[in-house]
């Protein structure tokens, strides 16, 4: 029956095999990583693709298994794993963008010198976040979920002799740090509160699925809350999503993975780990909704005027991920997991194409591109349909997602149905003119860079030609007539949103936001004339965006600088009074130690002596206790 | 009825039930013939560590074998001979485990290094006396009778003497010899002379019989009860090396040959520590069976003697390690803290609250096997590269050995008593069983000596990670080593050269003697790892058994760091308080 679920917790073991054995081989088998990499994320894709496919069947049931950790006292602390629709749907996604990206990487990183160290990294990480989908309680979740941004630290700055990468990966680490802070504190609160100090979503399911239970309603908030400020550390929500595009200093095959397809979903997995929780809480539903909706047009709109080609990715990743927040803030979970689902292929495959475009024209700058497309075919029409599918257009995965979330938020929320809609305007726009920037048109200045630029070798476009498969089709399993997908996710609760309204608009504004950027952008064929124009006509707007809001420097400003300022107030006291009492007691520990080693002459009549003293002093004390009681 | 039967000698079928004692003895006796009549060099003797390692794996395997047979029926069945002076039962034979896994991981150690050793003459024996000595740790584990328990004890300690001093060339391992036997012998004296008074008023030398005596001993003679016990204490608490009687063990370790080292500090300690908690579990604990006030109050007054040692170990052992520069005397003051730690479980005496004592100690106590045995094993290595035991030895020596330095790391995390690791949870268990105790103080020296004790841990990751070099001491310092003998900043030299004095003009010829008519390099620093064939220059070499050991030692600290539920788990079901310390006609 549930063979290969009862197995599913060999397969986060497999990248952590691979992990190890390329640990211990270090870097001298330059081709042993690509091989060992590849096998063991390709085993977990297969065994991936087993469980999820045992579970197309009718009515499967959860299965979930697990041992008793340790025993304190009364309280047992179990590790275990368990696999759902939802979690044997998220292996499927990290395993196979797992497998491409290792593929991919074997022709990217070909030319780097730790490429053995790289591939043992991304094993680590395939690890970690298969542990974190597999895992059963939040404890276990939490471990993952650290060591995924531990991973994510590490590649970030894998190119750490660059100043920006260290300083990226220091910034997304501190930056999820503060949400990682908020989920710790639910943690602590749900043990306090959860009967038996439970922490494993099935339990928290059942105690937070009946409302009225024996958790308050301004708890469940306060835990729901806390656990978003998690979700949003990590998945790059408003106001914390400034370490994402930072992150784009890491190497292209990463972004795709890690900060595009799988880690930085994590936190909406998380979401929809403990739906219940946000179920049970009116105010927290509204604010994981009114968050997403924020993100999506705020770092929307910041994309439109980034130059950057993967800075224009990451905010496009923000602002996606605001709709995946919109959709699981408005109730659906369906509509958030199937966005989570098309996302991770098309944005992976516009990583990796737009990784193919950097190896071949060695710049990030779409100023500085441009014709492309004549030269690198597969990449131009793999880059296309991913952003075509971004970009909602029909029949494309990301239209049918998209329109799921809209006619969701049509029937709840006509507010943020309107934002929703100008958030997918803007997409479509930055899109295209991403494009038409890198592929069509003249090629622009340094000439001889641009010249030598060609098809990379296939190891790099096969991945893209699969993704790009999966982006063209992925959406069929959810459409308005079809409610299949939302229907198995959610165990028949989900039912298909079949709108009209939604529908044209979403196919509106996609044409509408496609052809706008056409008439801007596409008829000049020349960016620096193009941004002229559009800044000549809103120049406060464009240089508004272009500094993404002033976001960082306001950090700046507020945070770093006034904790700055605390922090120098802190660190005299810490000086002079903590500082003082820990400096005492060091020497006072010290000056014992001193005189511990003085017994320590070498004479065996000292010893003899001390023990004689000891022994004073052991009887001493224990009349003294008997005369005390 | 132990009465009746303490005159029933020995039959010939209770040799199966003391089999693996007595394939210890027939061993040694054997390789000891073989190694006399066998030709050649009696240096190179490798092959009888070979055959001691194969004698105690038969051992292990018999000791196995006796306990999955006796712990077929339920309860668990207990098998004493001789009128319950020698009982085989699941606390005995956990411990035999210990012991016979602790000396095999020795003898492994001595393959690594003895053959290296020029100071060393007789490798083979070496060896073959690790097998006594375990044999008398056996015979401790087993005993149900004080006068089995002091023939297992001082079976132990002799051998254990000669092994001190099997560097024969070197002045610093026959004065830790000298020392050692002294030490030793005292306190001999007064477990014997505790035992005695014991059996004064008691009227047996019966663990039973004492106990079901005590009550009403205690009620005519609690002088002579509290003398007894007192003494008794004291004499174990120097076999165990606890403050303040711990001094002697900073010497010996230094002097003697660092898998020697080892023995003392996880088989002898272990093995006495174990004996502690047989002694008393057995006999002070019921002292208040029957509501007797007397009786309470000595229970209460021992156990709260037995706190204290453990109290003053801890502090004692982290404050004087915090200056400490020798690696081998840093370990042994390491041991010092140990046993406080694992004395916490025996004081902490069992309550309603509180039962599973034992499984917390032998938790640790395996715990403790695995690091200090990893970490001296280390040592021997490190020693060995750089021609000297000191902290410096260790500069580098993540780019020197990064592979070692990362197995070290994680026995120095054990040490330390960090989370992932065996260490973590040894103490955790510890701690939260004297806290379930309502010893609150003690739970407070525990935390306070640990944090003390990362200051000189982490000292030892400093060294490996943040300092480069190659860990060579400078002609300078080497100067000043063989002029002192140790960096101890106290200047123990003073006191070091009155025995010199004495035993240094005996010993000069030899010395003189050394390799190649040059200075010993072994009398400038004082090592084991120094007189070794040829210049040490900074390469770490780890010879296999070493290798396994330290990987055994860093894996399993590691594995049992994350699932320590297994051992717990096994360790509960065999052992039962009841079965094992209060047996036959209660």
């Amino acid at each position: 029956m549930d063979m290969f679920a009862k197995i599913a917790w060999v397969i986060p073991l497999l990248p952590l095999a691979s992990f190890l054995i390329l640990t211990a081989l270090g870097r001298s088998y330059r081709t042993a990583g690509v091989w060992i990499g590849s096998i063991g994320s390709l085993g977990a894709f297969v065994m991936s693709l087993l469980v999820l496919l045992e579970r197309l069947k009718p009515n499967p049931v959860d299965y979930s298994n697990g041992f008793d950790w340790i025993t304190i006292g009364d309280y047992t602390l179990t590790i275990g794993y368990e696999v759902t629709n939802l979690t044997s749907l998220m292996l499927v996604i990290v395993t196979l963008v797992g497998f491409l990206v290792n593929v991919y990487s074997a022709g990217y990183m070909k030319e780097d010198e730790r490429i053995t160290v790289f591939y043992g990294y991304v094993s680590l990480f395939t690890f970690s976040m298969l542990g974190l989908v597999l895992s059963d309680n939040l404890l276990s979740f939490y471990l993952f979920w650290e060591l995924v941004g531990v991973c994510s630290f590490l590649l970030i700055g894998f190119w750490y002799a660059r100043p920006a990468a260290k300083a990226a990966a220091k910034k997304a680490f501190i930056v999820t740090r503060i949400g990682d802070a908020g989920l710790f504190l639910a943690i602590l609160l749900l043990f306090w509160y959860m009967p038996e100090h439970a922490l494993g979503f099935t339990m928290i399911e059942s105690v937070f699925d009946n409302q009225g239970g024996t958790i308050t309603e301004g708890i469940t908030t306060l835990i729901a809350l806390l656990i978003f400020l998690g979700a949003v550390g990590k998945s790059g929500q408003f106001p914390l999503h400034v370490w994402l595009p930072d992150a784009m200093e890491g190497p292209t095959p990463i972004s795709a993975l890690i900060h595009a397809a799988t880690m930085v979903a994590a936190g909406v997995f998380l979401v929809a780990r403990t739906f219940d929780i946000f179920e049970a809480s009116e105010a927290a539903m509204q604010t994981v909704a009114y968050v997403g909706a924020f993100t999506a047009i705020f770092a929307a709109t910041i994309a439109l005027a980034q130059n950057d080609l993967k800075r224009v990715l990451a905010y496009s990743t923000v602002s996606q991920l605001g709709y995946m927040m919109l959709a699981l803030g408005l109730g659906s979970l369906a509509g958030g997991i199937f966005h989570l689902f098309t996302h991770a292929f098309f944005k992976a495959l516009l990583f990796l194409a737009a990784g193919s475009v950097i190896h071949a024209a060695h710049t990030q700058d779409v100023r500085e591109m441009g014709g492309l497309g004549s030269r690198m075919k597969t990449t131009a029409w793999t880059f296309a349909i991913g952003a075509l599918a971004l970009s909602g257009i029909p029949p494309l995965s990301g239209f049918w997602s998209k329109d799921l979330i809209l006619a969701v938020a049509l029937e709840e929320n006509l507010l943020l149905f309107a934002v929703a809609l100008a958030a997918a305007f803007c997409t479509a726009l930055y899109m295209t003119r991403l494009f038409v920037l890198v592929f069509l048109g003249k090629p622009k200045q340094a000439e001889e860079r641009t010249a030598g630029a060609k098809e990379s070798p296939a190891v790099m476009t096969i991945p893209l030609i699969v993704l790009a498969a999966l982006a063209v089709a992925a959406g069929f399993v959810e459409t308005p007539w079809n409610g299949w997908f939302g229907h198995w996710l959610t165990d028949g609760a989900g039912e298909a949103h079949g709108s009209a309204i939604a529908i044209v608009c979403s196919v509106a504004v996609g044409v509408l936001g496609v052809l706008a950027g056409w008439a801007i952008w596409g008829r000049e064929r020349g960016a620096g004339e193009a941004a002229a124009t559009l800044a000549g006509r809103a120049p406060g707007l464009v240089r508004l965006a272009e500094r993404k809001y002033y976001i960082d420097e306001a950090y700046e400003a507020v945070f770093v600088r006034g904790l700055r300022g605390i922090g120098a107030v802190l660190e005299a006291f810490d000086r002079y009074v903590v500082g003082g009492a820990v400096k005492l007691a060091g020497l006072a520990a010290n000056a014992a130690g001193r005189l511990a080693l003085r017994l320590q002459n070498g004479q065996v009549q000292t010893y003899s002596l001390a023990a004689v003293l000891g022994i004073i002093v052991i009887v001493l004390a224990v009349i003294g206790r008997r005369m005390l009681s | 009825m132990p009465g009746e039967t303490l005159f029933e000698p020995l039959r010939w079928s209770d040799i199966g039930i003391m089999a693996p004692e007595l394939v210890l003895g027939a061993w040694f006796v054997l390789l000891v013939v073989l190694d006399l009549l066998l030709p050649g060099r009696a240096s190179r003797r490798s092959w009888i560590g070979g055959l001691t390692l194969a004698g105690l794996l038969g051992a292990g395997v018999l000791v196995l074998l006796r306990m999955i047979d006796m712990n077929g029926s339920e309860p668990a069945e207990v098998i004493s001979l001789l009128g319950d002076s020698y009982r085989i039962d699941d606390f005995g034979s956990l411990l035999k485990l210990f012991v016979l896994a602790g000396t095999a991981v020795v003898v492994l150690l001595g393959l690594g290094t003895a053959e290296r050793d020029s100071a060393i003459t007789d490798k083979g024996e070496y060896f073959y006396l690790l097998l006594p000595a375990a044999m008398g740790a056996m015979m401790m584990a087993s005993s149900g009778n004080l006068i089995t328990l002091y023939i297992g004890l001082e079976l132990l300690s002799i051998t254990s003497y000669v092994l001190a001093g099997l560097r024969r060339k070197s002045l610093l391992s026959a004065e830790a010899t000298f020392k050692y036997v002294i030490t030793g012998g005292v306190s001999s004296a007064f477990i014997l002379f505790g035992m005695s008074y014991l059996y004064g008023v008691t009227g047996s030398v019966q663990l039973d019989a004492i106990r079901e005596a005590l009550p009403a001993a205690v009620a005519s003679y609690e002088a002579f009860v509290y003398v007894g016990f007192g003494c008794m204490l004291a004499g174990f608490a120097v076999k165990i090396a606890a403050a303040p009687f711990h001094a002697w063990s900073l010497d010996v370790y230094q002097g003697a040959p660092t898998p020697v080292a080892a023995f003392l500090a996880v088989v002898s300690k272990g093995a006495a520590l174990a004996m502690v908690l047989r002694i008393l579990f057995s006999t002070v604990l019921f002292a208040g069976v029957g509501g007797s006030v007397i009786g309470t109050a000595l229970k209460d007054d021992i156990l709260f003697a037995v706190l204290l040692v453990a109290a003053i170990s801890m502090l004692l052992g982290t404050l004087a390690a915090l200056r400490q520069k020798n690696v081998k005397r840093l370990l042994a003051l390491s041991g010092v803290a140990n046993a406080g730690y694992l004395l916490v479980p025996i004081g902490a005496g069992v309550t309603m609250t509180h039962s599973n004592n034992v499984t917390e100690l032998i938790f640790y106590l395996v715990a403790y096997l695995l690091m200090t045995l990893g970490a001296f094993a280390v040592l021997t290595v490190v020693g060995r590269s750089v021609g000297h035991d000191e902290l410096k030895g260790f500069a580098g020596m993540y780019y020197r050995a990064p592979w070692t330095a990362a197995a070290m790391t994680a026995l120095v995390l054990s040490l330390a008593g960090l989370p992932v690791s065996a260490g973590f949870f040894g103490k955790l268990f510890i701690l939260l069983g004297a806290a379930n105790g309502k010893y609150y103080w003690i739970v407070a020296v525990m935390v306070l000596s640990s944090v003390i004790s990362y200051y000189f841990y982490f000292g030892l990751v400093r060294q490996m990670f943040m300092r480069s070099g190659d860990g060579m001491l400078s002609e300078r310092e080497r100067l000043s080593v063989s002029e002192y003998e140790s960096l101890d900043e106290s200047g123990s030299a003073r006191g070091r050269t009155q025995a010199e004095s004495v035993i240094g003009e005996l010993a000069a010829g030899v010395e003189d003697g050394g390799p190649g008519g040059q200075p010993d390099p072994a009398y400038g620093a004082g090592t084991a790892a120094a007189d070794l064939e040829g210049r040490p220059d900074g390469t770490v070499r780890v010879p296999v058994p070493t290798g396994i050991v330290i990987w055994a030692c860093a894996i399993l600290t590691l594995a049992l760091g994350i699932f320590p539920q297994p051992l717990v788990a096994v360790i509960d079901s065999v052992f039962s308080i009841l079965t094992d310390f209060v047996p036959m006609d209660r």
